[in-house]
């Protein structure tokens, strides 16, 4: 999943960030929902060094000298984890325009910590991202899993290789040209031009990297002249099942050909923005991918024309959890329509649980991008990150009265 | 402000006039006195608070009592709503939307009227219903000078006159800097209105002349031969106060203007505000006008120093200030802005109270648009424009489960095949 030493740089970076604050903290009265387990009336969580010490209920003994936060009449959830944004990157900056196979590209080295849409998704509970490459090309890059909070990408920092992204459908190939002489002077002069020539880009880089991978099986190091493909590198430990494949496949044709690829190839991947999921669950729960559906509020819009032709219902959630497909709920593309609390508020309008809703925005999403060892849920030795909601989080009136990430309240 | 009935009476469709849809579920005029009771687990009034357990009784599609110690007459047709929640259906006082274009290319078109765009079949009214909307004012869009004149609907019907509720609502005017520059804008707001200033002094002036002749014996069994441009008259008709202006504003920037109009033109206003007027919350105040939102309801801004961003909520700044207003929803066919309870969500989630949201969405806009008398609340002697709803109007999982409109059930979410759709076949959506 990720390359060990920028993990361990990683963990060096947030052990950092977290002040030397061995201070014990309990926040005790909130309504906690742990993301684990039932609710917790009158619940105490106790913090230290930015991580959970303990989680229960108003039996649980408090440590000596402790900080007391009075959380009386709030509710407790998990920071929320957004799986899928382009955050931190504007429009100019998501898509490599070099070409359409771009796996080594990295959000990391582009990502504006400063960027304000941080600040505003926190406020909203959310306290991590995976933020993505764009979609324009057929492989974009490898994603990163971040926090909200942080000055620099090192303070941010989860993982630094969450994802390749892979995009079927048509958008990689919208306005495409194919170049009959003269000088090309833009992006769009560059194949592919249709949704086969996207496919077939894919397969021709899994086919390269495979190529690639066998000389150097020969050459077995001996070979200075081979030398390294850092594209390839990357598509390597995708074939290695090493770094999984982001899938963006909105449209029922496009989600079969996302699974019929990674079948080829034998890749690990996890679909994003699969808005025709319903339409292809067994098959998903049959291959055993994890799907992230993007902006359930957008559903039921009236709309006249969809990104690839999908065909959106509101039922989409329940179909999934019906076939025990795990899905997060995602912003992705959708980003800036509505907060992700909202989004979840929107799932159970449309008929998801509450319990499955909360799971779908804080532990699902961790478990899926491989975090689900810091953070997405409320338990001992987890990163404590947490948001006190003053309300029910679900209703269309609550706010979020205070985020933490780390054990510190953030700015609000 | 004064509403005055008289000159904006009401002007509710006869029941012949409707279409065959609707007209099955209507009453036939020989058959009076036919008696709905609708059984609510809860009523909200809007007017009167939230009454637990409550009749309302509606005798020809007129709410003729609402209370919970009424009797349900033996041949009243009962609806039992006793675990649902009833209020009155929402009123949009500024919508520009069900319509094919909601502009004309030219800024200066007094002349036209909604009433020759509205679209019958267009989704925003079905989904107006669906969302529990029952009387909407269509009127065009802000990208104009003066833009054409709105007309009072409800969102069931064939064709635009089974829809009117009232025609010739009011003119809109715009001081939305169409080419980029406030300046431009207000200068031809200005001139325009001069202009036909000018030519209504200009008739006055040839009419009088024209008399003094036929006084002095001339033009003898002859009627005056000019014939006022119709082209003009709802301009003419605004500036004799005949006719109400719906004025947008943008920004506080235009507020000066405004007043001017107000104070000097002597128009009969009502103001439509942008997010960005909120920095002049205490002009707005003293301008004493009826105000109406528009639906971007989260400002965000940039501070051009810092880059810092904030949001603001128009609706919670007026509301601290003591300004009554109408909410809107988003004309738009995507965002939840379109939703009424997610924009009276949106209000609170800022600060503004429940009954205050829940006004701004049903009496107030009623009031706006003069017809306040016939609905925006349950009270005897209103029109039964109502709402049933799984649960509170705010909370999230709350559908909307029926809506009447003068007493005759025009929407039922299990008839509602577009919510079918989207919910997939074999999907049980409760």
């Amino acid at each position: 999943m990720k390359s060990g030493a920028l993990t361990l740089l990683a963990v060096f970076a947030s052990s950092l960030l977290a002040p030397a604050q061995d201070q014990v903290t309990v926040l005790k009265g909130a309504t906690i929902l742990s993301g684990k387990g039932p609710a917790i009336e009158n619940g105490v969580l106790v913090i230290s060094s930015g991580k959970i010490q303990s989680v229960g209920d108003s039996q649980t003994s408090l440590p000596q000298g402790a900080k007391i936060i009075d959380c009386s009449g709030l509710t407790m959830t998990p920071g929320l984890v957004d799986a899928g944004t382009m955050l931190g990157l504007d429009a100019m900056n998501a898509n490599e325009q070099g070409g359409e196979i771009t796996p080594q590209m990295k959000v990391i080295d582009a990502l504006d910590p400063a960027d304000p849409r941080f600040d505003q998704i926190r406020r909203h509970g959310v306290t991590t991202v995976q933020v993505n490459p764009g979609n324009r090309n057929v492989i974009g890059g490898l994603g990163a899993v971040i926090k909200t909070s942080g000055n620099t990408v090192g303070e941010m920092l989860l993982l630094d290789e969450s994802g390749m992204r892979l995009t079927m459908g048509a958008e990689p190939s919208v306005g495409n040209r194919a170049i009959r002489g003269g000088i090309p002077d833009n992006m769009y002069y560059r194949r592919p031009t249709t949704r086969m020539g996207v496919i077939w880009a894919a397969r021709k880089a899994f086919y390269d990297a495979i190529d690639y991978r066998e000389q150097k099986t020969i050459a077995d190091g001996d070979d200075q002249s081979l030398g390294v493909d850092p594209g390839m590198e990357v598509l390597v430990r995708v074939l290695d099942r090493k770094v999984t494949v982001h899938t963006t496949a909105h449209a029922e044709q496009d989600i079969r050909t996302a699974l019929r690829l990674a079948a080829e190839f034998g890749y690990e991947t996890l679909l994003e923005e699969a808005t025709d999921a319903w339409l292809v669950a067994k098959e998903i729960k049959a291959a055993g991918v994890k799907v992230l559906i993007s902006a359930p509020s957008g559903n039921g819009d009236l709309r006249y024309s969809t990104t690839d032709g999908a065909d959106p219902r509101l039922s989409t959630l329940m179909v999934l959890a019906e076939a025990e497909v795990p899905f997060a709920i995602h912003t992705g593309s959708a980003m800036g329509s509505m907060h992700l609390i909202h989004e979840a508020m929107f799932a159970i309008r449309n008929g998801l649980t509450r319990e499955q809703a909360l799971a779908a925005v804080t532990t699902v999403p961790a478990e899926i991008l491989g975090v689900a060892d810091r953070v997405g849920s409320l338990a001992p030795g987890l990163d404590a990150d947490f948001i006190l909601w003053r309300g029910d989080p679900f209703a269309p009136t609550t706010t979020a009265e205070a985020v933490y990430i780390n054990g510190q309240e953030t700015e609000k | 402000m004064s509403f005055s009935p008289t000159e904006k009476s009401m002007q509710y469709p006869i029941p012949s006039a409707l279409s065959l849809l609707t007209a099955v579920l209507l009453v036939s005029p020989g058959q009076a006195q036919e008696q709905v009771a609708v059984k609510a687990g809860k009523v909200i009034t809007i007017s009167g608070g939230e009454i637990e357990n409550a009749v309302i009784l509606i005798e020809n599609g007129k709410i003729k009592s609402v209370g919970s110690d009424t009797d349900v007459p033996w041949n009243a047709r009962v609806i039992d709503a006793s675990d649902k929640v009833v209020m009155p259906t929402y009123v949009l006082a500024h919508a520009s939307a069900g319509m094919s274009g909601d502009n004309e290319n030219l800024a200066n078109v007094p002349y036209i009227s909604v009433a020759d765009g509205i679209d019958p079949s267009s989704g925003f009214f079905a989904e107006c219903l669906r969302n529990g909307v029952g009387s909407i004012h269509i009127i065009p869009g802000n990208r104009t000078l003066i833009g054409g004149t709105g007309m009072v609907v409800r969102p069931v019907g064939k064709t635009v006159e089974d829809m009117a509720i009232r025609t010739k609502s009011g003119l809109k005017l715009s001081l939305d800097p169409q080419n980029g520059s406030r300046m431009a804008q207000i200068r031809k707001m200005r001139r325009a209105l001069q202009d036909y200033e000018d030519y209504r002094k200009d008739l006055n002036r040839q009419k009088k002349e024209w008399e003094a002749e036929k006084a002095a014996g001339a033009n003898k069994d002859e009627e005056f031969p000019v014939e006022t441009d119709s082209t003009k008259q709802p301009v003419l008709d605004l500036l004799d106060g005949k006719v109400t202006g719906y004025l947008y504003v943008p920004s506080a920037a235009e507020l000066g203007e405004v007043a001017r109009l107000k104070n000097e033109r002597k128009l009969d206003l009502v103001l439509i505000l942008g997010p960005a007027t909120y920095k002049g919350v205490d002009d707005i105040k003293a301008l004493d006008l009826p105000v109406i939102l528009t639906s971007n309801l989260e400002y965000m801004e940039q501070d051009p120093e810092t880059g810092e961003q904030s949001i603001t909520c128009p609706a919670e700044v007026f509301s601290k200030a003591g300004i009554d207003f109408a909410l809107s929803i988003s004309d738009a066919s995507s965002g939840s802005a379109r939703y009424p309870w997610w924009q009276m969500a949106t209000a609170m989630r800022y600060g503004m109270d429940r009954s205050s949201a829940l006004r701004a969405m049903t009496l107030e806009p009623a009031k706006i648009l003069g017809i306040d008398s016939e609905c925006g609340s349950i009270e005897a002697g209103k029109v039964a424009n109502l709402q049933i709803l799984t649960g509170d109007p705010l909370d999230a999982t709350t559908w909307v489960d029926m809506v009447l409109l003068e007493g005759e059930v025009v929407y039922e979410r299990s008839k509602d095949r577009r919510l079918q759709h989207l919910f997939g076949e074999g999907q049980d959506k409760d």
